[in-house]
């Protein structure tokens, strides 16, 4: 297949599946927000789960800048190279 | 730290493990922390208590086996009771999980897909709070029944026989048989029988609404203990008038016995199929007509 | 910690001194006998349902005991053995470190398959712990755990003597060395001694979850990661993709225990965290699908010609059917329907048979010439083995799912429990059906490895 058929599919296949995502991601947190607005006792219930995953998940974001910034993700691929590497030194005999 | 060792160590290994384990079971845990754990002794109610009774009194030379004769003193005799019950209910309990009965019977009721209307009400919290629930038995998986509901709905001879045989009873039932429960037939239950059948008996004997039947409607005809009876079942009719469900014209003539023969049990409660069927059919009005008369006659 | 150049590892060991071929032999020996036993029980069961068991009435052959016995045989006895097994030849090959001590392995071994027959025993006498995934009677608990713990040492010191970067991998095997011991503890000790009710409940969800997400799970993938690069000769296509999929595995998954207790009286707001976060690992199991597949992309022909990368292939396509079923059945418009009903049969065996066993099975399949150093004696029965096996499973998931439609829909349309049983008895036949053909592919393995044996024995 050439390139620009290839493109073509993942373009049908992302607005198939995006649309309908997204339509459906809108309509839940347009709900989310009118329980939380309109309901003054159960609002804070409604987003209690959503603050915790947001809070836990944006500490793990920090740590993930900090490494990044520090150059921890310099050099990623060398592990897969080394191991393939090691495979063929170590068959070498056989 | 994401790269390294200790950084899987403590972030991944410890660190993500033990966010799921606040999240996921200590919340649960700390929420539920102010509901007492009850102990074997404080489960045992009169209508366990009844069904026990029950067992003694209808397999008399096997319970005698099983837990000796009871004492002759009133107060005795009552300590004496509830004490072989609750040892009962112990050994029933360590059966079931052995067996594995909780892989195909579950003991919840969901709040969802009409299991209220099938099974009776939703599962609270403060019902698994006791020493019977370690580890607790929601099960997984209903190849049969839920049962925790289950007692009082069915007579003591009417488990024996099932446990014995149970495609005797229910037909097509895929559910094994049982005979180590007995003594070779099914009225000789030996101990392990007269246990599994109090802890089946025991569920659900906690509920105000037992025992339950499936689509359940107290009956019509006044109550004559007392007054208050009358009330609540007044009270009881309204509701059910209101949901106006026909096929509950069989059940609600009869009283909830928990001690009836099988032959009159089975078919309420048993087979609900071939019973329920030719009553759904019959026309809503003439279906709902005595629930509706209810209401003025209760007052008088 | 940040170098630029990182300086080639050169290994001061031989293989023969890093791996210990004998026990790799031992730990697969026992992992095909406790996939034996496991699939008889799960054949008497299946015989039970369509009510046509010939052991009826029998205690000892109560299929309420062998359907703990089936659980528990894969679990501790098929998977782990295997596992370790592997473990064996991939750790040390890895990091170029023999593990801790040779006799601290055979010790294991033997502690390993002692408490596995302990389970098995306890469990056939009526012993049974009332946590499902973990029936091992309260008394093998504590040596269990124990062995656990020995194996977290022993493959964890050459992890830690390692130097330079960490192969993915590794990063698998060492949280998962952490998480087992972790889960184990959590799960056995907790709802039987320090909770009741529905916490435990809760904690008990999330020990079933865990020791898939975090014994199996990262066990599988870090060996998947191993040797699917060995066997079609190229990195893995993104080192960095493979990375993510290791942190969404380990932030989401343990955060999902309570999505098999929804409904339940648990806290709503806590089922649906567990919902949400089920959903999010499904992103993170499309990252390391398209990282597999990025690495085999116009190599196609390989999966052909190369039986284990077979069946880790075909094993991976089931993974993601599996993690795309569970994003789907863990919505509480799903669980309405399919909660307690065949559905979650069928999604277990696609797990554990069509995933991680068939991952198992490919690398028998690939390490068996190796230790015998010998070829396979027959293709033809390898290619049945593949073939019963995975069109057995994919017969016995499809009719478990759509049969789990047809309960649940009956079940909330009120219709008469034994219609639900009756209607049922076709599609468990076909099971039962599906079923002896996996275990027709086991035949054919165990015999083809009993005549490479022969062949290597006369041989010699």
């Amino acid at each position: 297949m050439n390139r620009s058929g290839a493109w073509t599919i993942t373009i049908v296949f992302g607005v198939i599946i995006l649309i309908p995502s997204l339509l459906g991601f809108a309509m839940k947190f347009g709900e989310l927000i009118t329980l939380t607005k309109n309901v003054s006792d159960s609002g804070g219930f409604a987003i209690t789960p959503v603050v915790n995953y947001l809070l836990a998940s944006l500490g793990f974001f920090c740590l993930l800048m900090w490494a990044a910034l520090n150059g921890m993700f310099r050099d990623l691929e060398q592990p897969k190279y080394n191991m393939l590497e090691n495979e063929r030194e170590l068959d070498r005999n056989v | 730290m994401f790269e390294s060792k200790s950084g899987i160590f403590y972030i991944a290994g410890i660190g993500f493990f033990v966010l799921a384990f606040v999240s996921n079971a200590l919340v649960p845990w700390l929420m539920y922390n102010d509901i007492p754990e009850k102990t074997v002794a404080e489960l045992i109610n009169p209508n366990l208590r009844y069904q026990f009774e029950d067992l003694a009194r209808r397999y008399p030379e096997a319970f005698e086996a099983a837990y000796g004769k009871p004492p002759g003193g009133d107060a005795e005799h009552d300590v004496w009771w509830n004490e072989k019950c609750g040892d009962a209910l112990r050994v029933g309990h360590k059966i079931y999980v052995g067996e594995g009965c909780w892989h195909c019977h579950s003991q919840f009721i969901r709040p969802v897909s009409n299991e209220e209307q099938r099974w009776g009400p939703v599962s609270r919290s403060a019902e698994y709070q006791n020493e019977l629930q370690r580890p607790v038995l929601f099960g997984t998986r209903r190849v049969g029944p839920d049962l925790c509901r289950e007692g009082g709905r069915r007579s003591n001879d009417w488990h024996a026989v099932h446990f014995f045989k149970p495609d005797s009873l229910s037909q097509e039932s895929p559910m094994p048989e049982y005979p180590w429960f007995f003594d070779g037939s099914a009225d000789k239950p030996n101990a392990k029988g007269l246990a599994i059948m109090t802890y089946v008996q025991w569920l659900g004997s906690w509920q105000e609404s037992y025992p339950y039947y499936e689509a359940y409607v107290q009956s019509a005809l006044p109550k004559p203990e007392s007054v208050e009876a009358d009330a609540e079942a007044a009270e009881g009719e309204e509701d059910a008038a209101e949901e106006g469900m026909a096929e509950d014209a069989e059940p609600a003539v009869e009283t909830p016995a928990g001690d009836a023969a099988p032959a009159d049990d089975m078919p309420a409660s048993d087979t609900p199929a071939a019973e329920a069927a030719p009553a759904a059919e019959t026309p809503a009005a003439e279906g709902a007509a005595p629930a509706e008369a209810t209401p003025t006659e209760a007052p008088k | 910690m940040a170098t630029l150049t990182i300086p080639k590892t050169q290994s001061v060991y031989t293989h023969e001194e890093l791996v210990d071929e004998k026990i790799i032999k031992w730990y697969f020996a026992a992992a095909l006998t406790f996939l034996t036993t496991s699939m008889l029980a799960g054949l008497l069961v299946s015989l039970q349902l369509i009510r046509h068991n010939p052991f009826a009435g029998i205690e000892l052959f109560s299929p309420g005991r062998w359907r703990m016995v089936h659980t528990n045989a894969v679990a501790y006895g098929f998977l782990a053995n295997g596992f370790l097994g592997c473990l064996h030849w991939a750790i040390p090959r890895l990091t170029l470190q023999p593990v801790l001590d040779r006799r601290l392995s055979w010790f294991i071994f033997a502690a390993w398959q002692a408490v596995v027959g302990a389970t098995a025993a306890g469990i056939l006498l009526g012993e049974a712990q009332g946590l499902e995934w973990g029936e091992t009677p309260v008394w093998v608990d504590p040596v269990a755990q124990l062995g656990l713990m020995l194996v977290a040492l022993n493959f964890g010191t050459p992890i830690a003597r390692m130097k330079g970067p960490m192969y993915v991998t590794l990063w698998y095997f060492m949280a998962a060395f952490i998480w087992t011991p972790l889960t184990y503890a959590m799960g056995n000790f907790i709802p039987e001694y320090f909770v009741s009710g529905t916490s435990a409940g809760a904690v008990g969800g999330l020990f079933i979850h865990d020791l898939v997400g975090l014994f199996v799970t990262p066990l599988g993938w870090g060996l998947m990661y191993y040797f699917v690069p060995i066997l079609i000769k190229k990195p893995i296509w993104s080192h960095g993709l493979s990375l993510v999929g290791f942190w969404g595995l380990a932030f989401f998954y343990p955060l999902q225990g309570i999505h098999h207790f929804l409904y339940t009286p648990i806290p709503m707001f806590l089922q649906y965290g567990a919902v949400v976060s089920t959903i999010a690992v499904e992103l993170v199991v499309t990252t390391v699908i398209i990282n597999f597949f990025g690495s085999i992309w116009g190599n196609w022909s390989i999966v052909r010609t190369n039986l284990p990368v077979r069946y880790f292939y075909t094993g991976m396509v089931f993974y993601f059917l599996t993690c795309l079923q569970c994003s789907f059945q863990v919505t509480l418009t799903f669980q309405k329907i399919i909660h307690f009903s065949d559905w979650v049969v069928g999604h277990a065996h696609m797990v554990m048979f069509g995933v991680f066993s068939m991952w198992i099975m490919g690398m028998m399949i690939y390490l068996f010439p190796r230790l015998l150093k010998r070829e396979w004696a027959s293709q033809s029965l390898l290619e049945w083995h593949f073939w019963l096996s995975t069109v057995g499973l994919a017969v016995m998931a499809g009719d478990l799912i759509l049969l789990g439609l047809f309960q649940g829909w009956s079940w909330a349309a009120l219709e008469p429990w034994d219609a639900s049983t009756e209607f049922s008895v076709p599609f468990w036949a076909i099971r039962a059906i599906a079923g002896l053909a996996m275990f027709g592919g086991l035949i054919a393995l165990i015999t083809n490895i009993f005549k490479t044996l022969k062949a290597a024995s006369a041989n010699a």
